[in-house]
């Protein structure tokens, strides 16, 4: 269970079962660094292949919620990650989107080959954000295996 | 006609839109758990006590929607907690409640992968609140 209103969890473990997997780099983290760090954990603790995912990165991914104007830097540490309130340097991959594409991108499908699906109604919308250009993924041409794995390890499909 | 928010007639009538709704009917299929809204009080609008609204739901209906205390709403599966106002906001438009939970204003309790696999459902459910006309304690 998971409350987006715990701040006081900076720098803490968050669960004794994922061996401090994830952490805050800020001793007030956002609630949207708290609700996307307790997604991916919550997904890494309950999906093995998700697990053997996060243990294979390292990457630093930052996410901008263009509609709020509020952002985290998640920094993959193969088998642990950090999360940054806001837009750390050094990022490989950032992506921009509004607030509900952001949460698409946590329901894309993946299917064959661990590839994300984008032809079913959620994946159109996605990549219809992408061509009108709602949504912008700096990096993505030289990142696109470490897109794919992070979106595998956001996916709650 | 507008009804007083948390009356029992406002339960009724948030019920019935929800059962009304063909996208909430399609994007809950599935969803077997209870929800819980907390609204904490505000003395300064005429909003003295907190109070909750237990939302009970399953599978792309509301089988119950009621107003208690704002402990039996803490008890549901999931909770959203926010201020009188913040609820307000949500319920005109004002607010996204997508938007608000990233930004930390309506606090949601619960397990993160569920409610986010049904992001579309909660959506429809906050268009439900909006489609009912509101007295409120403090003024239109």
């Amino acid at each position: 269970m998971h409350d987006t209103g715990a701040g006081h969890l900076a720098g803490r473990q968050l669960s004794n079962t994922t061996n401090n997997a994830v952490e805050y780099a800020d001793e007030e983290p956002s609630a949207f660094a708290t609700m996307l760090g307790g997604l991916i954990e919550a997904n890494v603790e309950s999906r093995p292949e998700k697990r053997k995912d996060f243990d294979s990165l390292a990457a630093r991914v930052g996410i901008w919620v263009t509609d709020i104007d509020e952002g985290v830097t998640l920094e993959f540490r193969k088998g642990s990650l950090v999360v940054h309130n806001g837009m750390q340097p050094k990022r490989d991959i950032t992506i921009r989107a509004e607030a509900e594409t952001v949460m698409n991108l946590s329901n894309l499908r993946i299917g064959l080959f661990g590839m994300p699906v984008y032809y079913d109604g959620v994946g159109r919308g996605v990549a219809s954000k992408l061509l009108q250009g709602k949504l912008r993924i700096e990096g993505l041409l030289s990142n696109i295996a470490t897109l794919n794995t992070v979106t595998r390890i956001f996916s709650v499909q | 006609m507008a009804v007083m928010f948390l009356s029992d007639e406002w339960a009724k009538q948030f019920e019935d839109e929800v059962n009304r709704s063909s996208v909430y009917k399609a994007a809950a299929k599935g969803w077997k758990w209870t929800v819980g809204l907390v609204v904490e009080a505000e003395p300064d609008k005429s909003f003295p006590d907190s109070r909750g609204v237990v939302m009970d739901l399953f599978d792309g209906s509301a089988r119950s929607i009621r107003v208690g205390s704002a402990a039996d709403a803490q008890k549901c599966d999931f909770v959203i907690t926010a201020p009188y106002s913040r609820w307000k906001q949500v319920a005109t438009k004002e607010l996204d409640a997508t938007k608000g939970m990233l930004q930390g204003k309506l606090k949601l309790k619960g397990d993160l992968p569920t409610i986010v696999r049904y992001t579309k459902a909660s959506q429809e459910m906050t268009e439900c609140t909006t489609r009912v006309p509101v007295i409120w304690p403090d003024g239109n």
